[in-house]
């Protein structure tokens, strides 16, 4: 995280619970200018952006989104001790106004971390159209946080929270904590009187707040203030199970149930109820999307439409990324050959590669699924898919990552950042690589759609899908599962918004050209110098025992295959330099094309993935991945090889 | 009774939470408590996970099965504690 330009830079921190429109705030405010990353040591990530407002530098930082402060959670655990760790000036709590009695569940939480606050109700309007109508000044007094209201979509109310947050750190805070029931009070009290001082130097946190984490069995700050003083937390423990007792709830959920009632209390008093309008058109649609019939039908549709406009429109787009570099590529052809034209050449290709990627199959990929995201059609199929992905070892959160696999991997692998459950994740990023993305496409459709029949190249693409759900049916039963289970929010149906979408798509675009495109771009270099320099000979003859025993395929190949580690749809063309011709079939047989194209779907994520694998899931990850797909691809190819020499 | 024993549209009021505390937590969180009144909406297809609407807020939420079976609820409404 960037540190403060000058000592009266304001850092102001988002937070709020998933799906309230946090980022859609934060995007507004940043537009294009956003910083991501993620937390020292921890894969939870956050952006950040630098903004002046009335005069005022402010540093804008998007917390993940979080339902509580609880520790079991890691993106909880990260969001609550960057909020506690001092580098925070303002605490801007977004709610989502419309489901206003759940989302103040956090609030009140964090009132209790005494961070100079503002309370910021988005969703304004939709809470109007379920008849629901708040009094902002009542909920401020009552709560004593400044409140506002904004419509973060369409970007009304926006300066108003900055107003606040800039005001609130001028005047002293002075927070009024929520009061709990007579014996939950007279209980905390009674703890903070007798507060250790050893504590309270070794936690600096306001004392009260302990006090309430350890009342609410928080396990983290139990461990942290056993090392302490062990005595002072046995004593609280023993107080716990009073209160659990005394009120016959689980002691876990002693505190927890306090505050429904307090939030409950709080909430009845600011809020009053008209009829709403809403529910008609969209209640209509949706009964329809979660219909088993009508809701299969709109995850095959949005699926085929996503897949038809990427790989049809996309198709027709490389055509014409292509053309305008066909000239530039015969002219560096013509130039006598030297390592400078080597590199020049190989440089010119990785551009090539990555608009080729990105134009045609990335952007309509990344749209359509910002439009379905915004829309909320995303948690419905997540619905719908979840019983069947539970029988291979995912789950309906897995859907987004898998999608985006088809178009590149490495965006792909990004996006299982929503999974918060690592064991899921680690499945996730370890099925992906065998998800058929758009550079093995092309490699499946110019060997096997030319040389074997349309009907083969699609039955390989399902080939490639059975083979993805077995690795991820095979991974999922070798790690233990003790996950929570599912319990994900199901946000209503909205309409997109054109200006969100595209900086959403914009968003992810960025992390494809900032680490996928340096590495093709650099590999592709390095490949044209290679080849330029004359290192095919001792990789053909170190591949041979892989390329000529095992899969029966010419010793030229060996070069092809090692060379499309890089880039995948490399090892056509450079399959065609070693074999001194585009027509495949006159030196191949059609045993040995299928052979070539199962091992090239297959063997070793990209270069580029393992990247991105690496970035997200550390080294063990990476040469996990690496060692299964080309043990997988080995296995599989090699198996086809054999068994086709029975029938040659 | 469960979730896991209702019929579509079905109003019901919830006694009590998973006994294990991160689960409970987690869906206390997300606005399912004793006391707190759902409707259950559907069940997804192929076993798949509940959808259950909170009436005090009308946010939906999907549940897995198997949390599901551990969330006992009652037809009619208890005396509030």
């Amino acid at each position: 995280m960037a540190a403060r330009r000058s000592p009266d830079e304001l850092v102001v921190a988002l937070t709020g619970q998933p799906n309230c429109g946090k980022s859609t705030l934060f995007n507004a405010v940043a537009g294009f200018r956003v910083d991501t990353g993620n937390f020292a040591g921890t894969t939870v990530s956050y952006a950040e952006t630098a903004l002046r407002f009335e005069g005022r530098d402010i540093r804008l930082i998007d917390l993940p989104g979080i339902y509580s402060i609880s520790s079991f959670d890691p993106a909880e655990r990260v969001a609550r001790d960057f909020l506690l760790s001092g580098e925070v000036d303002v605490v801007v709590n977004v709610v989502d106004a419309s489901i206003l009695s759940r989302s103040l569940e956090l609030t009140l939480q964090l009132i209790e971390m005494k961070i100079p606050m503002v309370l910021c109700l988005n969703m304004m309007d939709e809470a109007q159209h379920k008849g629901v109508l708040i009094d902002l000044e009542r909920l401020a007094t009552l709560a004593g946080v400044p409140a506002r209201s904004t419509v973060a979509v369409l970007g009304t109310g926006i300066d108003a929270v900055f107003a606040a947050a800039t005001k609130m750190s001028r005047t002293a805070y002075q927070p009024r904590d929520p009061c709990y029931d007579r014996d939950v009070e007279d209980c905390i009290a009674g703890i903070l009187a007798r507060y250790p001082e050893a504590l309270r130097q070794a936690l600096p946190v306001p004392e009260r707040f302990v006090t309430l984490r350890l009342l609410e069995m928080d396990q983290e700050f139990e461990r942290r203030a056993s090392q302490v003083d062990a005595e002072f937390v046995r004593s609280v423990q023993q107080d716990r199970r009073r209160l659990a007792t005394l009120h016959g709830w689980p002691e876990s959920g002693v505190l927890a149930s306090h505050r429904h009632a307090l939030v409950l209390d709080l909430y009845e008093q600011v809020a009053t109820h008209h009829r709403g309008a809403i529910a008609g058109m969209r209640e209509k649609i949706d009964r329809i999307i979660t219909n088993p019939v009508g809701g299969l039908l709109t995850v095959v549709l949005s699926l085929l439409l996503t897949f038809s406009l990427a790989f049809f429109l996309g198709d027709l787009v490389a055509k014409l990324v292509d053309q305008p570099f066909a000239a530039l590529r015969t002219a560096i052809q013509a130039l006598p050959p030297s390592l400078a034209v080597a590199l020049l050449s190989g440089l010119v290709e990785g551009v090539v590669a990555g608009a080729g990627i990105v134009l045609p199959y990335l952007v309509p990929l990344l749209l359509l699924l910002a439009v379905y995201e915004d829309a909320g059609l995303l948690p419905r199929i997540a619905f719908m898919v979840d019983g069947l992905l539970h029988r291979v070892g995912l789950h309906g959160k897995s859907v987004v990552p898998l999608s985006l696999g088809f178009g590149c991997n490495v965006p792909a692998i990004m996006a299982t950042r929503n999974l918060e459950n690592p064991r899921d994740r680690l499945i996730t990023m370890l099925v992906i690589p065998f998800v058929t993305c758009s550079a093995r496409s092309v490699v499946i459709l110019a060997l096997a759609g030319k040389y074997l029949g349309g009907m083969t190249a699609a039955a390989l693409y399902l080939f490639g899908l059975g083979v993805a759900m077995a690795v991820s049916f095979a991974v999922s039963r070798s790690k233990q599962h003790k996950a929570l289970g599912l319990i994900m929010e199901v946000p209503p149906l909205r309409r997109p918004y054109p200006t969100i979408v595209m900086k959403k798509v914009w968003l992810r675009l960025r992390e494809f050209i900032v680490v996928a495109w340096p590495v093709i771009l650099v590999s592709s270099v390095l490949l044209s110098a290679a080849s330029y320099v004359g290192i095919d000979r001792p990789v053909n003859a170190a591949l041979s025992p892989l390329t000529t025993t095992v899969l029966r395929l010419p010793e030229v190949t060996g070069i092809a295959l090692f060379l499309g580690v890089f880039r995948k749809e490399l090892a056509l063309v450079m399959l065609a330099t070693a074999l001194g011709t585009t027509e495949f079939d006159l030196v191949l047989s059609q045993s040995q094309i299928l052979v070539l194209v199962i091992f090239t779907m297959l063997y070793i994520p990209c270069i580029a993935t393992l990247a991105a694998l690496f970035k997200e899931g550390g080294l063990k990850t990476c040469f996990t991945s690496a060692a299964l797909n080309f043990g997988v691809a080995v296995l599989l190819a090699g198996a086809v090889a054999q068994v086709a020499r029975f029938f040659a | 009774m469960t979730l896991l024993d209702l019929s579509e549209d079905e109003v019901v009021e919830i006694r009590s939470l998973p006994a294990d505390a991160n689960m409970a937590r987690r869906m206390s969180s997300l606005g399912l408590f004793a006391g707190r009144r759902i409707r259950f909406v559907k069940a997804a297809p192929f076993a798949g996970p509940l959808l259950v609407e909170d009436q005090a807020t009308g946010a939906r939420l999907m549940i897995a099965r198997a949390m599901a079976g551990e969330v006992e609820v009652t037809r009619g409404r208890t005396p509030k504690p």
